[in-house]
């Protein structure tokens, strides 16, 4: 007995152009239309999913490859072209309830509806709201309009309510992508407990890690269809191969000019090079250019980054250090994770990253630094094994790092 | 996982479909979700109407202040200038006028309220029906307001009868009669967005076909059928009976128009859910 099921599924939008509906555009394009009538565009073909009551099931994949589609049928937002889907009644989801709120009324009154909205009817609705203001914390602005809220108050308080809701089913779409991170975990302990209490969770993320932790299962969709499906950290394992493959085949083949870079295409530089990183500068406390340290002090590390293939937006950079002698990964940054957007990348972009202070033991290790096109679909640019640090120091003792710690005895 | 059979890619034909409904609103029962959506107009009319006023001066009284620069420019323009000699003739205007601002302010809104609407068109579980009817509610309270007003003109006119008691039947009908219109305006509206336009263009036409600032009775005969095919007719000379003649609407033309009513709601409703499930795909 399945909790949600999604039996061959299909779902198909008609390619609507604008002006299609115009007389006009019906006089101009009448026979291309007539011809083209067919043409439409699948947002999922043929996807299957049975998850049984109580489990977690994860949706990966890249940006337009259906997971929006996929919980929204589920949501019984439209309807399937084609397959079968069933949901149990009590079925609550997090997708666009921030779209709801009404910039002059205030936080108490936006609740409410959204409440309602939910599905919860005027006294239950009216008793939720103060606990849903309460986990957003945004009592001192209770009676302010939601004009005044930052994005993040907002995005709190909507899922405020639905952490009020009891519902047997959460869908959830990238939510946690917003908002700090103190009430990302706070959403996720909420969402844990109703996991906990035999709610059935759905979750689209990018979040490969998220997905990884929350998820038992899940199933990894491409142009609509399912790519894989199983065992979570197995799907995942596998998304991650493709997009290493992927970067490897658009990879060019090296120039063999007698550049003098030590960068060498497929040896220690990989991607399409649609954007470039020209430059990697690390500097320390000072502004001049380092290749060594000393225990606890600051690391900035500079990445100018050059766009070839016209603008580009919502690409990532990620900066790594590894250990030399084993490969351990001892820290590993990203812009997307940090909430950072790079905007549009076009000509020069510099991008640095700062470390207050390394606390890394001394010893050889290595930075590796990458440009990601958006949703790490595959890299632009990745240097790896290609510029070395140095932390000096007296080493005295085992393990990775050692932060700023005092004894103390009684 | 075995493909339908006969599917290609780029295929229109007529889908195989087989949909197990994902049941809309959690709680079960005919009766909840006839609650559900009371409380959901109510909530959201309400929400509407505080969210309009609330950083206004005026508040409240800027529907009526409408209506009654309306009312001045029409007794205006129709004793002084072309004389209609119609008794009590504010009382007459204004008793039309009412009805007629609450059925084109609402016949517009309630149009484009679905494509308005969008973000909750796109909530799970939210019964769509509910947008045309809060369309509908909201300027039902602009004639609330504009009530003791009335009562004030028909007051100083002698005219204040007993029979202003039937109101709340005629406003039930009237009430009926529009929201059905306004289920097939905003269904028809999210499929064709030329209807927003035709809608205020039918209003403007239809504005002078009602009779709201003059009498049917000084309409040629060959005419009158025009007027009679217009719903708003039965139902402003209903108003009119009650509130100016003392007496109670004409039985037979009322009792027909609240029929219509009845049928114009059951079809509203019938065309909007078949159609409801595709809105999503068109927003």
């Amino acid at each position: 007995m399945s909790s949600i099921e999604l039996h061959e599924v299909w779902k198909s939008y008609p390619r609507w152009q604008a002006g299609h509906r115009t007389l006009r555009g019906l006089a101009s394009r009448r026979f291309a239309t007539i011809a083209r009538r067919g043409e439409r565009r699948w947002a999922l073909r043929d996807v299957t999913v049975e998850i049984p009551p109580g489990e977690s099931f994860g949706v990966i994949g890249q940006n337009g490859a259906g997971k929006s589609t996929l919980l929204r049928l589920t949501a019984g937002i439209g309807r399937p072209t084609r397959g079968k889907i069933q949901v149990p009644r009590s079925t609550a989801s997090v997708l666009n309830l921030g779209d709801l709120f009404d910039p002059e009324l205030t936080g108490e009154e936006n609740a409410r509806t959204i409440a309602m909205v939910s599905g919860l009817r005027k006294d239950r609705a009216k008793a939720v709201v103060p606990a849903a203001i309460a986990f957003a914390e945004v009592e001192d602005f209770a009676d302010a309009p939601v004009r005044t809220y930052s994005d993040g108050m907002k995005l709190r308080l909507a899922f405020g309510v639905v952490a009020q809701l009891q519902p047997e089913v959460l869908l959830l779409d990238e939510v946690m992508a917003v908002g700090d991170l103190r009430f990302q975990a706070k959403c996720l302990e909420r969402i844990r407990e109703l996991r906990a209490d035999g709610m059935t969770l759905l979750f689209a993320s990018h979040d490969l890690d998220q997905i990884a932790a929350e998820c038992k299962r899940a199933i990894w969709l491409q142009n609509g269809v399912v790519r894989s499906s199983g065992d979570a950290d197995e799907v995942i394992a596998s998304y991650r191969e493709a997009m290493t493959t992927t970067t490897m085949e658009l990879t060019p083949p090296p120039i063999t000019d007698g550049d003098d870079s030590t960068l060498e295409l497929r040896r220690n530089r990989f991607g399409s090079q649609e954007v470039t990183i020209d430059e990697v500068r690390m500097s320390g406390a000072n502004a001049g250019a380092i290749s060594e340290l000393g225990v606890g002090e600051p690391l900035a590390v500079t990445l100018v980054l050059r766009g070839h293939a016209g603008p580009v937006r919502g690409a990532a950079v990620a900066v790594s250090i590894f250990r030399t002698s084993d490969g351990v990964v001892c820290c590993d940054s990203n812009t997307e994770t940090d909430g950072v957007s790079l905007g549009q990348l076009e000509s020069e972009t510099t991008v640095t990253l700062r470390y207050d202070r390394l606390d890394l033991l001394p010893g050889h290790y290595m930075i590796e630094v990458g440009v990601y096109a958006p949703d790490w679909e595959y890299a632009y640019d990745l240097h790896t094994q290609a510029y070395d640090l140095h932390v000096i120091g007296r080493r005295e003792a085992h393990g990775v790092y050692r932060p700023p710690h005092r004894w103390h005895v009684e | 996982m075995a493909k339908p059979s006969g599917v290609r890619l780029a295929d229109s034909g007529p889908a195989l479909t087989e949909i197990e409904k994902p049941t809309r609103g959690r709680e079960s029962g005919r009766l909840d979700r006839l609650g559900r959506f009371w409380d959901l107009v109510l909530h959201l009319a309400q929400r509407e109407t505080s969210s309009r006023h609330r950083f206004t001066l005026l508040g409240w009284t800027w529907p009526l202040a409408r209506q009654l620069a309306q009312l001045g420019v029409l007794v205006f323009t129709f004793s002084h200038i072309v004389k209609l000699e119609i008794p009590d003739f504010p009382a007459f205007v204004f008793s039309g006028l009412i009805a007629w601002s609450w059925f084109a302010s609402s016949l517009v809104t309630a149009t484009g309220s679905v494509v308005a609407n969008r973000n909750l068109a796109f909530q799970s579980g939210f019964p769509l029906a509910v947008l045309p009817a809060v369309a509908v509610a909201v300027p039902l309270l602009d004639v609330f307001f504009a009530l003791p007003v009335l009562a004030v003109l028909l007051a100083t006119a002698g005219e204040l009868h007993a029979t202003f008691l039937f109101l709340p039947v005629i406003l039930v009908v009237q009430l009926v009669l529009m929201t059905g219109i306004a289920w097939l305006f905003a269904t028809a509206q999210v499929f064709l967005r030329d209807v927003q336009n035709f809608v205020t263009l039918l209003l403007l036409v239809l504005f002078y076909v009602t009779p709201v600032f003059y009498d049917r009775s000084s309409v040629p005969d060959e005419y009158q059928w025009v007027l009679l095919a217009n719903p708003m007719t039965t139902l402003i000379e209903a108003y009119r009976s009650i509130f100016l003649d003392g007496s109670l609407p004409a039985a037979k033309p009322f009792a027909i128009l609240a029929l219509v009513s009845i049928g114009v709601a059951a079809l509203g409703y019938a065309v909007f859910r078949r159609s409801e499930d595709g809105f999503v795909d068109e927003l």
